[in-house]
């Protein structure tokens, strides 16, 4: 059964001084927002005490200012992120639409683009295979695919990345905002297959600073702030 | 510590698992590097021909008609080209992966294998080139070549070692990836990679005995240059071998979570 149960989960990162030969006063972290001092270390406090439970079905809506902690939490979900305290449970396949043109080489054909794209979501050959012409179907490239992405519109491009990122069976699906790309008839294809994406996840969680679309697809509206749970309603 | 190790083994693990993944990108990058060039990866053969035309036939012309010495700069020369280009990319290694390791879940082996199966790729053609040199100078095929294997075995099973140690160097220390580079450079001329040691006082000596790179390098050439079993070469090399993965493996341990926060 999906679900994903978070108990007092924290996220504080110790701000590295990195050792470097620069004077003292040109050294800077690498990392925005809340710093404080811990004895003699600069600590960011990103996620603070978060608790919440999801079970399948749940679409939780993630909003909150610049900083609040929505794309960090995301992270913790997805597992790039450790937490430094509190517990993490969940069952089911995570899938993440963060950056859709990770990975994306410019000098490789838009086939083998997908294949790479494939290994890197950690899809086995057969699979990749398999989804191969239904992207290709999908983006709308044709006789283009065979020629490198450089060669590619922005438009095109786009199309490929968000064919390939969406060509996913997720159980539980995380985005940073909603995506969409191309020109005016393919937004209307892309927000057809981001819905039906959302149809057939489990659970969503989806950071957006967009109030009406939280409200047309999430069933929950967690606000952050300061890293923070301020509201879960 | 047990804990660290365990989080290395497991690091490791799914990064082997994935080899799909590092073996593909490899790939991709020595295509890319070469891509638009009518010689392709060809070029990396040219470049190691004129590295070793050079120090055989200019820089020291009186040993220049002496077989075992041109053997002597071509195998050096194979060894010194992996193992500078092998430490000179890793430093920078998480700084070039950023978005992947802040972007994905791969484990972060996955990126210290491309870099190594890179230098592998590349270090093939140059080993292509130091055959031909070989057998060119009068080398046949006999069975010394399988212990000079042996001493390339060990390189390349302390390059994915080389490799996490010093990028793990290179993200807490950035100035270091200048500092390696200089030291490299300056490597070069402090290893017998084309000069030989035999006997001298002073710096030469201190720079043939107590530079582990020396080791490196005679474990391959000695079999086929003197015709001998490269024992203590190959026991120093193993040594070095032992602890450059004992670091890496704590270093995997227990800061592979804490590099997406550093770069």
């Amino acid at each position: 059964m999906t679900s994903i149960k978070l108990n007092n989960v924290s996220l504080v990162y110790r701000l590295f001084e990195k050792l470097t030969l620069s004077a003292p006063g040109r050294r800077r972290s690498a990392l925005g927002g809340n710093i404080s001092k811990s004895g003699t270390k600069q600590v960011v406090q990103a996620l603070d005490d978060v608790s919440f439970e999801l079970k399948a079905g749940d679409r939780l809506g993630l909003v909150g200012p610049n900083g609040a902690g929505k794309t960090t939490l995301l992270k913790v979900l997805y597992g790039i992120y450790q937490p430094s305290g509190g517990t993490i449970s969940i069952a089911g396949k995570v899938d993440a639409l963060f950056n859709i043109s990770i990975g994306f080489r410019p000098e490789a054909t838009g086939r083998r683009n997908i294949v790479l794209r494939g290994l890197i979501s950690g899809w086995t050959l057969a699979e990749i295979e398999e989804k191969m012409e239904e992207i290709i179907d999908f983006s709308e490239l044709g006789d283009f695919i065979d020629l490198p992405f450089k060669a590619y519109s922005q438009g095109m491009a786009a199309r490929l990345a968000f064919a390939a990122a969406t060509a996913l069976e997720p159980e539980i699906l995380l985005m940073d905002e909603w995506i969409g790309a191309g020109d005016a008839s393919f937004q209307e294809k892309a927000k057809r297959r981001m819905d039906e994406l959302a149809e057939k996840a489990g659970i969503i969680v989806l950071a957006s600073h967009d109030e009406s679309l939280i409200q047309r697809v999430c069933t929950k509206k967690m606000t952050l702030r300061a890293g923070r749970v301020e509201s879960l309603t | 510590m047990i804990a660290a190790l365990n989080g290395a083994f497991d690091d490791i693990s799914k990064a082997v698992r994935l080899h799909r993944v590092w073996v593909a990108l490899a790939h991709e990058d020595i295509g890319d590097q070469h891509r638009r060039t009518t010689l392709g990866p060809l070029w990396m053969l040219v470049n190691y021909f004129a590295f070793v035309g050079t120090f055989v036939f200019v820089f020291v012309t009186k040993d220049a008609s002496d077989p075992s010495y041109i053997a002597y700069v071509a195998i050096g020369m194979l060894v010194w080209f992996y193992l500078t280009e092998t430490i000179t990319m890793s430093v920078s290694l998480f700084q070039r992966e950023a978005s992947f390791i802040q972007g994905t879940t791969l484990p972060l082996f996955v990126y210290v294998m491309r870099l190594t199966m890179q230098c592998i790729i590349r270090a093939g053609y140059s080993l292509a080139g130091c055959v031909l040199i070989l057998l060119l100078a009068g080398y046949g095929i006999n069975s010394n070549w399988l212990l000079s294997l042996l001493g390339l075995l060990l390189i390349v099973v302390a390059t994915p070692a080389l490799v996490t140690v010093f990028a793990f160097l290179g993200a807490f220390f950035p100035d270091s990836e200048f500092i390696v580079g200089n030291l490299m450079r300056v490597g070069m001329f402090l290893t017998p990679v084309f000069w030989v040691y035999s006997g001298q006082e002073g710096v030469q000596k201190y720079a043939y005995h107590w530079n582990p790179f020396t080791y490196f390098l005679e474990g391959v050439r000695e079999p086929i240059t003197a015709g001998i079993f490269p024992t203590h070469a190959l026991t120093v090399t193993g040594y070095v071998c032992l602890g450059v993965w004992a670091l890496a493996l704590l270093l995997l341990g227990l800061y592979r979570k804490r590099i997406v926060f550093l770069i």
